[in-house]
């Protein structure tokens, strides 16, 4: 009780306080929605896909590029003991040069649950030839019922709806179904001659042939109690199995990218501590003769201790509520092409680590409680 | 009753070793208000911090009603000041932001929790101080004479057997200590405590009942 009546008798000092203690907790949110941002961007469409596992081709894991399944293959996966369900998930690489300013994307063919993209504007692309693109080629003028060209393979597409959290390589992707994705692919391979000329008939025939129901990996997922161990055993040598999560924090400088961030994460929250311990570790040394008079008329180091703790509680309770504004105003703010993707099981680690930090830190403060004489209320200055 | 046996109080050691208190020895009934005079570094704070069970004596002992006290931690010498002693400091060491009510229930609520009683209590305390109308004032608002009221107040909230006061005329004007010492004076009369007051000022020991004069840690005169 007492406690909280130090903390509205101070208003001042400890909403300062409170303030500093917000403004990290908001660093720490915000560098934590950006970092997540990034990761998404770097990989959201591998990490959210509807599945529990991708299987590779031998030896390519994990640059999804690289990898190539031909239909055989699926059908030997989707024969694998362990495994409830599979679909092919295409990968190839394009630009769309239909705007004024051209960009890069990475086009996806999706062999099933086409329906798993979220749509935030438009439907699902249900019939060859239409496609979903993640929302940020919309800030490249791209809209709902556009006809945009593909080159190098020179095919059209018709813009059916946006999706959110699917970038991949930070550029953004478009989703087609799996029929498109191969024709699209093919003539990737082809390509196109100097002389404008495409490939002559009778390879592309057979390269056709070749592809035909291939896909980059398989998306799958594991019958109950299996898992990839399991499932990797049963494919062998062949495959390679990898969990979702896995796959998509692999390849790409990914590793790197998720040591960075974590380790930019990991500083914000310690200086968030330092700066706690230290605060209440200064608001202690200016009570020292407040505190030796306490404990001189009958304090605990205990009960000093608890109040300390109900303070640290309550003014970290309200810089979380002030952090979590100022960082939602931030996100606000921030233009779209930022990343910025606030995760609440992240913010909720965040915080919760902020909060254990700050009881570590005020055992500075006990320490310091502990050392305070009572003696020296009655004028006392030397043992 | 208050009995002060043989107490030795030395810091330090070898070369650097003081003594504080030379066999100082004294009883001091119920009801009665002792003065403790002396100057500067006489050993007039270590007396009344070892009654406090705020320093432990080298030998000797305090006795109380019959009982030595024999502290054992800390947290014991807490519970037997929160118990059985009140004391008023030489800087009334009023808590800043509370008001002079909460002063005063700041001294149940070390020991667990406020009851009603307590509150009442409080304020009948204040009233009879002549601080009625100053109950929800936080020391800042208070002149030093209203202030060193309060503490005097604090102090008598647990009911104390023995009141420990010191200098608490220091900061005061003539008149205003001597109101105080009065207040005092009555205060452990009507409520039979025992009180020792540490005071370098001879005229306000002169409104006590007892004086006891302490010179380099021993008793000089009485």
């Amino acid at each position: 009780m007492f406690a909280i009546k130090e903390l509205f008798g101070s208003k001042l000092k400890f909403s300062l306080i409170a303030l500093a203690i917000g403004l990290v907790v908001s660093l720490t949110m915000v560098t934590s929605a950006m970092s997540e941002g990034l990761l998404t961007g770097m990989s959201g469409a591998k990490s959210r896909l509807d599945a529990d596992a991708l299987v590779f081709q031998r030896d390519t894991y994990p640059t999804i590029e690289r990898s190539i399944l031909s239909a055989d293959d699926l059908d030997a996966i989707a024969q694998a003991a362990g495994i409830a369900e599979v679909y092919g998930m295409g990968h190839t690489y394009a630009s769309v040069g239909s705007v004024d300013e051209p960009f890069d994307v990475r086009v996806f063919g999706l062999g099933g649950r086409m329906d798993q993209l979220p749509i935030l504007e438009g439907r699902v692309a249900s019939e060859p030839g239409e496609a979903v693109l993640d929302a940020t080629a919309e800030l490249d003028g791209i809209g709902i019922g556009d006809e945009i060209t593909l080159t190098p393979m020179d095919a059209t597409l018709t813009v059916v709806g946006f999706t959110e959290g699917r970038r991949y390589v930070m550029v953004p992707t478009i989703w087609v179904d799996l029929k498109t994705w191969e024709e699209l692919h093919l003539a990737t391979l082809l390509g196109v001659g100097d002389d404008g000329e495409k490939a002559d008939e009778m390879t592309a025939e057979r390269m056709e042939e070749q592809f035909a129901g291939s896909a980059s990996v398989a998306a799958i997922d594991f019958e109950p109690g299996a898992g990839v161990e399991d499932v990797q055993r049963e494919l062998g040598d062949a495959f390679r199995v990898a969990g979702i999560q896995d796959a998509a924090d692999a390849g790409n400088g990914m590793p790197e990218m998720i040591l960075a961030v974590n380790g930019i994460q990991g500083v914000s929250v310690v200086i968030g501590a330092l700066l706690v311990g230290v605060f209440f570790y200064i608001t202690t040394l200016h009570k020292t003769s407040q505190i030796a008079a306490i404990k001189a008329i009958g304090a605990s180091n205990a009960y000093l201790y608890r109040d300390l703790i109900l303070q640290i509680t309550m003014l970290v309770a309200v810089a979380t509520v002030v952090g979590t504004l100022l960082a939602l105003g931030a996100g606000v703010g921030m233009p779209p092409m930022m990343a910025f993707d606030p995760d609440p099981r992240r913010w909720a680690v965040a915080v919760l680590a902020i909060f254990g930090t700050a009881y570590i830190g005020s055992l500075f403060s006990l320490r310091s409680i502990l050392k305070i004489d009572p003696a020296t209320a009655l004028g006392r200055t030397s043992a | 009753m208050l009995a002060i046996n043989d107490i030795v109080k030395t810091y330090g050691s070898g070369r650097t070793r003081v003594t504080a208190l030379d066999h100082v020895s004294f009883s001091l009934d119920a009801g009665r208000l002792l003065a403790v005079l002396g100057p500067s570094g006489s050993g007039k704070t270590t007396l009344i911090s070892i009654i406090a069970g705020l320093l432990t004596p080298t030998s000797g002992e305090v006795v109380i009603d019959g009982h030595p006290v024999h502290l054992r931690s800390s947290a014991e010498a807490a519970r037997f000041r929160r118990e059985t002693i009140g004391i008023v400091f030489q800087e009334h060491h009023l808590v800043s932001y509370l008001t002079a009510r909460d002063n005063l229930l700041l001294v149940p609520h070390l020991s667990g929790r406020i009851t009603r009683d307590d509150r009442v209590r409080a304020d009948e305390l204040l009233e009879s101080f002549g601080l009625g109308d100053r109950v929800s004032h936080r020391p800042a608002l208070l002149s030093g004479g209203e202030r060193q009221r309060v503490a005097i107040a604090r102090a008598l909230m647990n009911t104390p057997a023995i009141m420990l006061v010191d200098e608490p005329t220091a900061s005061l004007d003539t008149e205003r200590g001597f109101q105080v010492v009065k207040m005092l004076k009555e205060q452990v009369h009507e409520r039979g405590m025992t009180c020792v007051m540490v005071t370098h000022d001879l005229r306000m020991a002169e409104h006590a009942d007892e004086r006891l004069m302490l010179r380099d840690g021993r008793v000089f005169t009485e």
